[in-house]
């Protein structure tokens, strides 16, 4: 059995520098993570393969060549082999371009499977896994917390969605792509102490438009559906407020105030 | 006249007339017509608010296997040509419109919480990036249909007058997939929605250790506990209660904020959110500034404190 994981690397959002004056991420003093959704369905494939010896598992990644040292890692931690998309041009494409790439970069690849996160922390907008789903015309399932790891064969997968208003389990046939919740708690192997240092060049094929082929107006800003026309920081105060301690006359205004607003009866 | 085609997702209703909301937004005074598609037992609540609905008779919004519906929403673009698909940004609403934007090879924006009119007359859909730390507004150059999925609990619709609703009866063409099926399905106690809380008492990082003690804070003000997304992270409390822009936007009339520092994207899911009252050690932490009142201090103290006072009014 053959899994792809997609995989993205996202700049560390909570750790982030923001240049107020001129309004742009400083991305140079920004830490690259492997996205916490992404790592999870990472996580599931490795302990997948620990089980049985036939089951392979391959990592797509589209990405500057700057992470390349935690791609490298990613076979460190047991990853079969990684593809790794990277080309200039494909900086600034959007959802819709991203996929199509991924798509192409899928072409040459054969699976069973491909496992995803949900949800990826810098953007956030959910879309690349559904939209590969629609170009690959394969089912893609958000929010996965759990895939039995008894059932999981190249026919199908059981899984358990957790939903706004429900939990439900359902049965997918494979191939589809299934889109893995950071709540499912599978975690990412770590890298073993003997691996450090192991030289896996031969395991990582970087793929360009060398080999994609796309038409300079296809992809990046040019081939982008949206453009971001602007962007600006929120900045919210309020003019009244009243700064208290935290003492008996502090808790009484508190008190009061909640009594008046007719929290407190 | 510009047509609106709105999304009715069966699983989530509460939310549906926001979207009519959006379209105001869009159109302002052009003359638009709005078309929801909706399943057979959801388009009560529908009628009268929309000028059409497509009214699903066979389930297609429930299908765990959002294609069914994609297929039958090109169709309906090839015959209607609307000018803009607005969906919600629920779960299924989150896997559906991506695969649909790809089928008509337009552009998407997600989770859109504004919609600006630019000098230049191009329409900028506003979202918050970056985890909620700076707010991007975004074009789709134009292009129709303008397609988006919109932030639940962020637009507030007034109802106009009644509408006389035509109900067009679809059924997909094709049958059913049969690649994903429902096995079994448990439904959440539905008590537990932050969103429609009066009151919330809500932790952040600096009372992950007493997390617990949030609790009869808010019982004592018949309120719910929410929290900050690293409460959640840390695992101390469930997503579900989480507050912000990766959690939920919340609308109460009393936000308690406990220990929250108040990053933008918690603060992203505060919405017409009357009073605030913060507690913190920091009197310059970002909540701070948006507060009615803020006690400089301890949050455990605080709580211990004030549920002295609320329990025995006298005593001073």
């Amino acid at each position: 059995m053959r899994i792809v994981c997609l995989v993205k690397f996202t700049p560390d959002v909570e750790n982030f520098i923001y240049d107020y004056e001129r309004n742009v991420l400083v991305r140079e003093k920004t830490r690259m993570v492997i996205n916490p959704d992404d790592a999870c369905a990472l996580g599931f494939a490795l302990k997948m393969k620990q089980k049985s010896s036939d089951l392979k598992v391959d990592v797509i990644t589209m990405a500057p060549m700057s992470v390349l040292p935690f791609v490298e890692d990613l076979i460190r931690r047991g990853v079969d082999q990684v593809f790794m998309i990277s080309d200039k041009r494909f900086v600034g494409s959007d959802t819709y371009v991203t996929s199509k790439i991924i798509q192409r970069g899928l072409s040459d690849l054969s699976y069973d499977c491909v496992l995803t996160g949900t949800h990826a922390i810098d953007g956030d907008t959910s879309h690349v896994p559904a939209q590969l789903g629609e170009l690959l015309d394969l089912p893609q399932i958000s929010n996965i917390i759990k895939i039995d790891e008894q059932n999981f064969s190249q026919n199908y997968a059981l899984i358990e969605v957790d939903g706004e208003s429900s939990t439900s389990s359902y049965e997918v046939e494979l191939p589809a792509i299934l889109s893995i919740s950071k709540e499912s708690k599978y975690k990412l192997p770590y890298v073993k102490y003997e691996a450090v240092s192991q030289d896996v060049s031969d395991k990582i094929k970087i793929i360009t438009n060398e080999t994609l082929e796309f038409a300079d107006e296809e992809v990046g800003l040019k081939g982008s559906k949206t453009k971001v026309a602007r962007t600006y920081v929120k900045k919210m105060t309020k003019e009244d407020r009243l700064v208290v301690q935290n003492d008996e006359a502090g808790i009484e205004l508190v008190y009061q105030f909640l009594k008046q607003k007719g929290f407190l009866s | 006249m510009s047509r609106v085609l709105i999304v009715i997702d069966s699983e989530n209703t509460k939310n549906a007339i926001e979207l009519l909301e959006v379209a105001r937004c869009i159109y302002l005074e052009q003359p638009y017509e709005t078309y929801a598609i909706a399943d057979g037992d959801t388009s009560n609540i529908v009628i009268g608010n929309f000028h059409h609905v497509f009214k699903s008779v066979d389930d297609l919004i429930k299908r765990p296997d959002v294609r069914d519906l994609v297929d039958v929403i090109a169709e309906l673009q090839s015959a209607y040509h609307f000018s803009s698909i607005l969906v919600p940004a629920t779960q299924m609403g989150r896997m559906l419109a991506p695969r649909l934007a790809m089928r008509l090879h337009v552009g998407l924006v997600a989770d859109v919480t504004g919609v600006e009119h630019s000098t230049d007359g191009e329409i900028h859909l506003v979202r918050p990036a970056f985890s909620g730390k700076i707010m991007a507004c975004i074009s789709n150059y134009g292009k129709t249909p303008l397609m988006m999925t919109v932030r639940q609990n962020v637009f507030t619709y007034e109802p106009q007058k009644k509408l006389q609703t035509d109900v067009i009866e679809i059924k997909s063409s094709s049958k059913p997939r049969r690649s994903v099926n429902l096995i079994h399905t448990t439904a959440k106690p539905a008590s537990h929605d932050i969103r429609d809380s009066k009151v919330l008492v809500s932790g952040g990082g600096g009372i992950k250790r007493d997390f617990n003690k949030l609790e009869a804070l808010a019982n004592a003000l018949d309120g719910q506990v929410s929290a900050s997304r690293s409460i959640v992270d840390s695992g101390v409390a469930t997503r579900n209660v989480q507050v912000g822009q990766s959690g939920k936007t919340v609308s109460p009339k009393l936000y308690i904020a406990l220990g929250i520092y108040g990053a933008l994207q918690h603060i992203e899911g505060l919405k017409n959110v009357h009073h605030i009252i913060s507690v913190n050690t920091n009197k310059e932490a970002p909540i701070c500034s948006l507060s009615d009142i803020v006690v400089e201090g301890d949050a455990v103290e605080f709580i211990e404190k004030l549920l002295k006072k609320i329990n025995d009014p006298t005593e001073s």
